[in-house]
């Protein structure tokens, strides 16, 4: 186990130098950020010095290097537009988007399971049917499209929720979330649900696939010979063995969500790391996309860990670095 | 029944003739549109690429051409007749004046456009690679796999606009990025089948043949490999057009200049918060046609051409 960790952690570093590698030298390719950033009737002199302040006169790899130090005792360059350390940009806007995420998958197991062991449970009715075919739209729709229709409606027509921000925050535990809050919530709803909606499809697919493999099972069968109570067998029983898959890709996907919070963060104006990602490219702030990628890849080395280290404890059978991983 | 049906000598009726007539292919057809829903989503993406290649000569307006749109004419909802009287808004006006129809028709071509060709370059990258690479086999396979699960390890929205941070806006811009982002997903799934099918007898019989390897991996392997592919294809094109609207609608896809249904949906958002729901939505409902149908063909083409499904 220890070594498996080690193992992977030293593929996690080789990761994540190769792609902070790539990104640095894509971004030399673009153009020169430097007519971006100054004032267009500044003079050559004020150029070159914002050229030398930003150390853009270097030559490329002494500039990688420099990042490479620097990124090692967390300083991973200063914005070009803000004008401050690019890490402390990332790290105070991602909580919001941490939240929104972690909001998302409540919601995508709250809704997703319960209607998934409905549909596998029975699975003729037009009850599940409808579940069915309501999973298939929910892969087709694009995230965006939705999240758009969704302020139309709840937000422009009806007038139940907020169409954008984030709502007021409160300190429990030494967190600070807005997660604490009714008003919160108020805000949180409609783009947690936005960005739930892809999960509740997969949620709810795996479920049923999971539950009518289940119930066929001697194990189930022999539960019921028992005489154990329904709500037993499936709340027990049924639930604890269906629930490795799940817990698995919910995992997995936590990595997506963040990723995708970009595009629902764009929508709400929710004011996370997605949004600043965005704003990024649009202004070509070079520290702030990289800094964004390496912290991103870094959260998925770890997310893909613990799961599998998860995955381990749910399910024995799994046994971790017996072959190389 | 007054014709008598044709009978074995037992008196049974024989089996419809043309069924042991029947091509394969022609087997392939009937099979699909044995499911109604799959073939409705058939009918439903041949008409939406007809309306898109048709799109400069059906519509009243060439939505581009400012001789012919009138900025008196913006955001008027829909049914409402345009100020020369000569045809009328059925899905209303967006905010440059623009005939929401005529935006709808061109932006499905350009959708369409990117979407397709991305999938194709991208299939014939992939399949290549994969191919090259099961031949290979050894340490270039190996290496070569490595990198496609890397790549599908992380989210596809995620690769792709870090390549548009480091290539910029534009149409060929876009498709390289999702021939980034998908060619690994064609690399796998030929390689996948092209294990399988390189240890079947044909293949064993094509050596004894003495024929080149280029000739059996392309013309005995390759078309073996085919239908998995093609399913494959057809998914990853949906993705490819939802993915080019998502990256369009976030600002840093397709420019204004080529509009496709994303920056159509994008132009929208702005006049959303003051109720003016037509500019966003009916766009968005093109996209989703065109998404649902793709998806529902592929899906039914799974099942019809795996042969383990077929009766």
């Amino acid at each position: 186990m220890t070594a498996f960790i080690i193992r992977r952690l030293m593929q996690s570093v080789g990761v994540a130098l190769a792609m902070s590698l790539i990104v640095f030298i894509g971004m030399h390719i673009v153009g020169d950020p430097i007519y971006i950033l100054v004032d267009p009737q500044s003079d050559q002199a004020e150029i070159d010095a914002t050229i030398r302040r930003l150390g853009l006169d270097r030559p490329l790899w002494e500039q990688y290097l420099l990042f490479l130090k620097g990124a090692v005792t967390g300083n991973l360059g200063n914005s070009f537009v803000h004008g401050t350390s690019a890490l402390p940009l990332i790290l105070e806007r991602m909580p919001a988007t941490l939240e929104l995420a972690f909001a998302s998958l409540i919601l995508a197991i709250v809704i997703g399971i319960p209607l998934g062991l409905y549909a596998g449970l029975y699975p003729e009715t037009v009850a599940s049917r409808a579940i069915m075919a309501g999973s298939i739209l929910g892969f087709s729709l694009p995230t965006f499209w939705v999240g758009i229709m969704m302020i139309m409606v709840f937000a422009v027509m009806l007038g139940w929720l907020p169409s954008t921000g984030r709502g007021p925050t409160a300190t429990y535990l030494g967190m600070t979330s807005s997660l604490f809050t009714v008003e919160g919530w108020r805000y949180v709803l409609l783009p947690a649900l936005n960005l739930a909606l892809l999960k509740v499809s997969l949620v709810i697919r795996l479920t049923k696939s999971g539950t009518s493999e289940a119930i066929h099972q001697d194990y189930i069968k022999f539960a019921r010979a028992k005489g154990l109570s329904r709500s037993r067998i499936v709340g027990v029983h049924l639930l604890k063995n269906i629930l490795i898959p799940v817990v698995t890709v919910l995992g997995l996907e936590f990595g997506n969500q963040i990723a995708f919070a970009v595009v629902t963060e764009t929508i709400f104006a929710w004011p996370g790391m997605g949004r600043l990602l965005i704003s990024s490219i649009q202004s070509l702030d070079r520290p702030v996309i990289v800094a964004y990628l390496i912290i991103t890849v870094l959260m998925f080395i770890v997310i893909n860990l613990v799961v599998d280290i998860l995955y381990s404890l749910l399910d024995p059978r799994v046994r971790l670095g017996e072959k190389s991983a | 029944m007054s014709v008598a049906e044709p009978t074995d000598p037992l008196g049974r009726v024989e089996p419809k003739a043309r069924a042991a007539a029947e091509t394969p292919f022609q087997r392939f057809v009937s099979d699909y549109f044995d499911n109604w829903i799959a073939a409705a989503a058939l009918i439903l993406l041949g008409a939406l690429i007809a309306l898109a290649l048709a799109a400069p000569w059906l519509v009243p307006q060439n939505p581009y051409d400012l001789a012919q749109i009138d900025i008196l004419d913006s955001r008027l909802p829909p049914g409402t007749p345009s100020s020369t009287g000569a045809f009328t808004h059925w899905l209303g006006t967006d905010g440059a004046g623009r005939d929401l129809v005529s935006a709808i028709f061109y932006g499905l071509r350009i959708s369409l456009f990117v979407g397709v060709s991305s999938g194709i370059i991208a299939m014939a990258l992939g399949a290549a690679v994969g191919l090259a690479a099961t031949y290979a086999g050894g340490r270039i396979e190996t290496l070569v796999m490595r990198i496609v699960d890397l790549q599908l390890s992380f989210p596809a929205i995620l690769v792709a606009l870090m390549l548009i941070a480091v290539l910029g806006k534009g149409v060929d811009k876009i498709v390289i990025a999702l021939v980034t982002v998908q060619w690994a997903y064609y690399a796998r799934t030929v390689r996948g089948s092209a294990l399988v099918e390189g240890r079947k007898d044909y293949v064993a019989a094509a050596r004894c043949l003495g024929l080149s390897n280029a000739r059996i991996v392309f013309r005995h392997i390759l078309p073996n490999c085919l239908p998995p592919l093609i399913v494959v294809a057809t998914v990853q094109t949906a993705h490819a057009i939802s993915l080019e609207a998502t990256l369009s609608f976030l600002g840093v896809g397709l420019p204004q200049t080529e509009p496709s249904l994303g920056v159509l949906i994008s132009n929208g958002f702005e006049y959303m918060l003051s109720g003016k729901y037509w500019i966003s939505f009916f766009p968005g409902i093109a996209l989703l046609l065109t998404i649902v149908s793709i998806n529902l063909v592929g899906d039914h083409l799974r099942d019809v051409l795996n042969p383990r499904l077929s009766r």
